[in-house]
């Protein structure tokens, strides 16, 4: 689900900036830090769309350096369990699938695939195939999957889904 | 006399046993005071004079309780008078006996009873005046207790006083009201409990599986003796379920059992010797024990001796009383040995011996016992054969003695699991409930599981552990009406876990892996592995929950997940999983493996093995590089290890073995270039790589992209990095600095590094403290270094370790360390050095699959804008101040391409540039130049500028893929000899071209690495190199941004494509 909230953030700039530019800078470095970060908490954070206020510039003593606190407003992602999401297939195999979403990367594992869709490791590239061949899941095509589980790593999440509901599958 | 013979029994029934019971008066006079409800009821039977009455049945009170006041004076009395019982001569003799048992009696009673030390002082006084005995104690108690009312009170009034002191009691009950209840109820509880007057359990030798026998014929005993000369004395008898080989009496004396038992053949063991049983373990005789002390269908067991010894068997049913136990499990026949008329024709000297031999366990196959001669018949559904049943499903059924099996602790493995499972119809096996065995059971409980009741009227209602104590577990179910904790015992409850679940497995094979659940079946557990990507099956009793993040196995003693191990002197493998005694290990040949820890050997890696690949270009570990051939064409990976011909890659998209797969080097070729660029051997390895340039680069900033700066600076920190290589030196940059651990456990810890050796740190952490060792390749350095009044140029030297997130310590320095070499070639060939970053910085960075990058949408991952610029500032100002800033806002291409080097030479062309040192951000930075010859300040221009995002990591430093070489192109020679000259392709292989040279009229050889695309101007005729127009040739109109406007014969509109993508062609 995607969010749009209010998080805050500690700059740390450099004295060499201090200057004209100054603000530029920590904006500019705002950007560079969180966007495209992960966290557990509030998911991925895909965009600052507002800057509200950039605090008083504390100089952080033997160092020089100035610690700006930052808040911002950014839209976030943060997948749930049970969510249903429609996803990117990156790649077929016989334990399963994988999807992107966005920035989350998502796994289907082939008990969760519907059992009329039969993984095909024949044919090129390689789907998930029903038998009356009607329906063929291949990597790029867009599926609708419900999010069963996330894992919160450092770096980032990961999310097993699943197929087997209604309504869920390939996207036409 | 007459007392006891005009007493009735009554029997009584309580939960598992079978009791007789014989009530007298003096029983009867402990029921009437045995509780305030009850007394009530009773008292008025209760009284001496109303012994003749019939007891009244006591509900289910099973033990006689309560010390009364009155019951001793009576039972001296009655004692006496039992003494007097028997003729005169008998009397003489039992007087002594008497004194005895009455001693004995006395003593068991009055354990505690300091009245009875009174009393036995008076014993020893008139030891020989027992008859006297009685009221004298009586009186004692009489007096002691202050009240002679049974003597001299009537009934109504013995009456009036037990509803008075009673009613007491009641009144308390009312008072307290509800919540005194509990209070009242154990208070109650209490005076039931037996106490030293009442009769005493004796524990009777009994043959075993005849208890409930016994205990009804010795009921029959006493219904048939009840009302001869000498009926039985005994109170009652108790057979609990489950208590085998012995039967307790409840009786007064001794000799009260043994004549009670007299005769009775299955007692006869136990004639001599009767246990009593001590009165505070009384009631623990009677205790219902919920959970059978014995087996339960569908358990599994195994057997301890015989053929079938270590099997695993399922119960089919337990006949406790013959002790035996129906067992059902996989047979194991001899198929080879003859039956029937057959077994004739056998040697039997061969049949001795093949005695000896243990068959297989697999299920009973009529067929095969038909080939070898022997007979099956059925019976209903089973087959016959040789005395054994078989079920159609090829189970033997057959019966043991319980002592030959053994059913604690007993574990199916799933593969034994997977047999019953397996076998021919396995449909109504009963999985194991995963609590056989209690006590594995509650260890691996744990306050936080979730849980469902396994047994019991709530089945299957969830709820969440809250506590444990011992083998009760507190869980708060999960239940709309059920709004409080309920208490469990541990093997009632089993772990429930839903599909999504985050675990770990704390048992068997894959201890200590971590993994989302795609799967939940009963018994099964399907889990997705976090650090392998395996699916994984286990028991759910091995499961916990995990809500911490996932590390799964990644390390098992000195071994680590992808670490390259010799499995012999020839072959290496890498390590793709973990298991907790062996591992899988990926060899040479792309096989896996699997190997115990102690049949391995850590390979020591040299840390800058180089390798040469497909293109000639030589490549290392961490470089980014594109299959080629072989089976896994089309893939990228990272190099994760170098092994002769051989390649250890590592790709996300990788499914298998964890992303790892390995290849030839020659099918592999040098995606974008190699990050270390220690030892090169073709200077044209020199052109930027853009992994490197990527994070350096820096929108916006009024210095733009310092980086690692200008030749200059290059050479400087250059000098600073070889220090760092040294080995010693480094060790003490890195010591002070705070660093984040980035891998093991303590993944995500800051500390500050107290201690660092080549390969180890000791951190002390920030959070916790603790100085712990972490490899040195798990740890990156956050903040910058405060360093002393060193040149800045060396303060840049850690700050540019810590620019590149994807390489660790040290990954960066080489990067400079190169510079100097490709500063000479650089010089060689200003002028398009200049453009070729101008080429690369308008790359779309997302072509590639940059590991580094990760899924998220960062801009740059680096996010480190500032720190690595100031390091290239003083020091590149100082030898030319000339181009001063505009020259460090493009340095970064500068410092790793040729052209970069050409900072010095070319400084001329620096000067003419205007330097808008702090031009926008965000442009575009390609600005076509029209004209070469005098266009590249004007590209420099531009390209300092910088954009957000420039990762282009695999491709060519002209930001096309490895490749673009086509014939009829103009392209520029890089190369040392040919530097600067232009030619015409004429041939391409693999690694090659032939160009042809207008200017010498010949055709050389050239590597494609040393070849640079012309970019066209308006109206050139152009080659596209890349895309999907791909060798495709047109006529360029004009140039828009960064596009040329491409005018193909066969396509009706003009088509725009980037600049980059063409190339002039003849």
């Amino acid at each position: 689900m995607f969010y749009h909230i209010a998080l805050e953030h500690d700059v740390l700039l450099h004295p060499r900036y201090f200057g004209p530019q100054l603000l530029d800078t920590v904006k500019q470095k705002l950007y560079r830090e969180v966007e495209g970060t992960c966290t557990g908490k509030y998911g991925f954070v895909i965009a600052v769309t507002h800057i509200d206020n950039i605090g008083c510039g504390l100089i952080l003593p033997g160092q020089g350096f100035v610690v700006y606190t930052v808040k911002y407003k950014a839209i976030v992602f943060r997948p749930f369990k049970g969510e249903v999401l429609e996803a990117v297939v990156t790649q077929l195999n016989k334990v399963g699938m994988f999807a992107e979403i966005g920035p989350l990367s998502c796994f289907i594992s082939h008990h969760s695939i519907p059992s009329e869709l039969q993984f095909c490791p024949n044919t090129s590239p390689p789907c998930y195939k029903s038998k009356e061949e009607n329906i063929a899941i291949q990597p790029e095509d867009t599926i609708r999957l419900k999010i069963v589980g996330t894992r919160v790593d450092a770096s980032g999440i990961f999310a097993i889904g699943t197929l087997m509901d209604d309504y869920l599958g390939l996207i036409h | 006399m007459s007392d006891d013979d005009s007493d009735q029994g009554s029997f009584r029934g309580g939960s598992g046993s079978e009791a007789e019971e014989e009530s007298n008066p003096r029983y009867r006079k402990h029921a009437s005071s045995r509780s305030a409800s009850r007394s009530r009821s009773h008292s008025p039977s209760g009284s001496e004079a109303e012994e003749n009455n019939h007891e009244e049945e006591v509900a289910d009170e099973q033990e006689p309780d309560g010390e009364d006041l009155n019951s001793e004076d009576e039972y001296d009395e009655e004692e006496d008078e039992e003494d007097d019982r028997p003729g005169k001569k008998k009397k003489k003799n039992e007087r002594f006996g008497g004194f005895i048992i009455d001693e004995a009696d006395v003593d068991d009673e009055a354990e505690e009873d300091d009245d009875w030390e009174d009393g036995a002082g008076e014993y020893g006084i008139v030891a020989n005046e027992v008859d006297e005995l009685g009221p004298t104690a009586r009186e004692i108690e009489g007096r002691r207790r202050g009240t002679n009312l049974w003597d001299t009170q009537n009934e109504d009034e013995i009456e009036e006083y037990l509803r008075k002191k009673y009613a007491d009691a009641s009144a308390t009950i009312k008072h307290f009201g509800d919540a005194g209840e509990e209070l009242a109820d154990e208070i109650t509880q209490q005076t039931l409990l037996p106490g030293v007057k009442d009769p005493n359990l004796w524990m009777v030798k009994c043959r075993i599986g005849d208890e409930k026998n016994t205990a009804l014929l010795l009921m029959r005993k006493y219904i048939a003796y009840q009302f001869t000369e000498d009926p039985l004395k005994i109170k009652s008898i108790v057979s609990p379920e489950g208590v085998k080989g012995y039967i307790y009496i409840e009786s007064y004396k001794q000799t009260h059992v043994k004549s009670a038992i007299e005769n009775v053949s299955s007692l006869k063991m136990g004639f001599w010797k009767q246990q009593m049983v001590p009165i505070k373990e009384m009631t623990d005789v009677l205790k219902v024990v919920k959970v059978q002390t014995g087996l339960r269908s569908k358990q599994w067991v195994r057997l301890k001796r015989g053929l079938y010894k270590d099997d695993i068997a399922q119960v089919d049913y337990v006949d406790l009383a013959q002790n035996h136990v129906h067992l059902k499990l996989l047979p194991r026949i001899d198929y080879t040995r003859p039956r029937g008329a057959l077994r004739a024709s056998m040697d039997p000297e061969a049949l001795k011996r093949k005695k000896k031999r243990r068959p297989a366990a697999k299920p009973f196959d009529p067929e095969a016992i038909r080939a070898i001669g022997g007979e099956v018949t059925s019976d209903g559904d089973f087959l016959i054969f040789e005395g054994n049943r078989y079920s159609r499903k090829g189970f033997l059924y057959k019966n043991f003695y319980m002592n030959a099996i053994t059913a604690d602790g007993v574990k199916p493995t799933l593969s034994e699991l997977e047999k019953f499972e397996e076998a021919p119809e396995g449909i109504d096996i009963e999985l194991p409930v995963s609590n056989k065995d209690n006590s594995a059971n509650s260890q691996s409980l744990s306050s936080g599981d979730n849980v469902e009741v396994c047994t019991g009227e709530l089945i299957n209602l969830q709820g969440k552990v809250l506590s444990i104590d011992g083998d009760m577990v507190t869980i708060m179910p999960k239940h709309e009406e059920l709004k409080m904790p309920l208490e469990f015992m541990a093997n009632e409850l089993r772990k429930f876990f839903k599909q999504g679940d985050h675990v770990r497995v704390v048992g068997g094979r894959y201890e200590g892996d971590t993994g989302l659940i795609v799967r939940v079946e009963q018994n099964r557990i399907v889990l997705f592995s976090d650090v392998t990507m395996h699916e994984l099956e286990v028991l759910p009793r091995d499961l916990q929950l995990c809500s911490d993040m996932a590390s799964g196995v990644d390390s098992l003693g000195q071994f680590q997940w992808g670490d390259l191990v010799q499995l012999d002197p020839q072959n290496v493998g890498v390590i793709v999983r973990i298991e907790r005694e062996k591992m899988h290990i990926l060899n040479m040949s792309g096989k896996l493996v699997e190997a115990k820890p102690q049949s391995l050997n850590k390979k020591k890696e040299h840390r800058n093995t180089i390798g040469v690949d497909a293109l000639g270009s030589s490549i290392q570990r961490k470089d980014i590089v594109k299959v080629i051939d072989g089976p896994h064409t089309g893939m990228h990976g990272e190099i994760k290890h170098l092994y002769r011909h051989h390649a250890f890659l590592y790709s996300r998209l990788m499914t298998d073995n964890g992303g790892i797969f390995v290849c030839r080097l020659r099918h592999i070729a040098l995606a974008g270039n190699s990050t270390n660029k220690q030892a090169i051997s073709a200077p044209q390895n020199g052109f930027a790589s853009p992994q490197i340039t990527s994070p350096r680069y820096t929108p916006g900033s009024p210095f733009g992209a310092g980086g690692s700066a200008a030749a200059g600076g290059g050479r400087g920190s250059g000098g600073g990095a070889g220090g760092r290589f040294g080995g010693v030196r480094r060790d003490r940059d890195l010591i002070g600095q705070t660093i984040r651990i980035t891998g093991g456990p303590y993944k995500g810890a800051v500390g500050i590094v107290k201690d660092a050796t080549e390969c180890t740190a000791r951190v002390e952490l920030h959070s916790s403290c603790q100085t712990i060792s972490v490899d040195r390749r798990n740890i990156t350095i956050v903040g910058q270094q405060s360093k002393d009044g060193k040149t800045s140029s060396y303060s840049r030297t850690p700050a540019n370790a810590m620019m590149t997130p994807g390489y660790r310590e040290g990954g960066k320095t080489p990067v400079q360390g190169i510079m100097t070499p490709n500063y000479e070639v650089g010089n060689r060939t200003p002028h398009f050095g200049n453009v070729t970053p101008s080429h690369d910085g308008s790359k779309t960075p997302t072509q590639a699959w940059d590991p580094s990058a990760g899924y998220t949408p960062a801009r740059v991952t680096d996010g480190d804008l500032d720190y690595p610029m100031d390091p290239g500032t003083p020091y590149a100002q100082t030898p030319n101040t000339l181009y001063g800033s505009s020259d460090h806002s493009y340095s970064p291409y500068q410092a790793i391409s040729p052209s970069g080097g050409g900072g010095y030479n070319s400084s001329n062309s620096y000067i003419n540039t205007p330097s808008p040192n702090t031009a926008s951000p965000r442009s575009i930075q390609y600005h076509p130049a029209p004209s070469p010859s005098g266009s590249y300040a004007s590209l420099m221009t531009p390209s300092s500028v910088s954009s957000p995002g420039l990762a282009a990591p695999s491709l060519t430093s002209f930001g096309l893929p490895p490749g673009w070489q086509t014939t009829d192109i103009f392209v520029r020679i890089a190369d040392s000899d040919l530097a600067g000259q232009t030619g015409i392709i004429r041939d391409v292989s693999e690694a090659t071209c032939s160009v042809y040279l207008p200017e010498e009229e010949r055709v050389v050889t050239i590597e494609n690495d040393n070849l640079e695309p012309i970019m066209p101007k308006s109206n050139d005729y152009v080659k596209v190199l890349c895309g999907s127009y791909r060798d495709r040739m047109g006529n360029m109109m004009a140039i828009e941004g960064s596009e040329g406007v491409v005018v193909m014969p066969d396509e009706k509109n003009p088509i725009l494509i980037p600049l980059l993508h063409l190339c002039r062609a003849k």
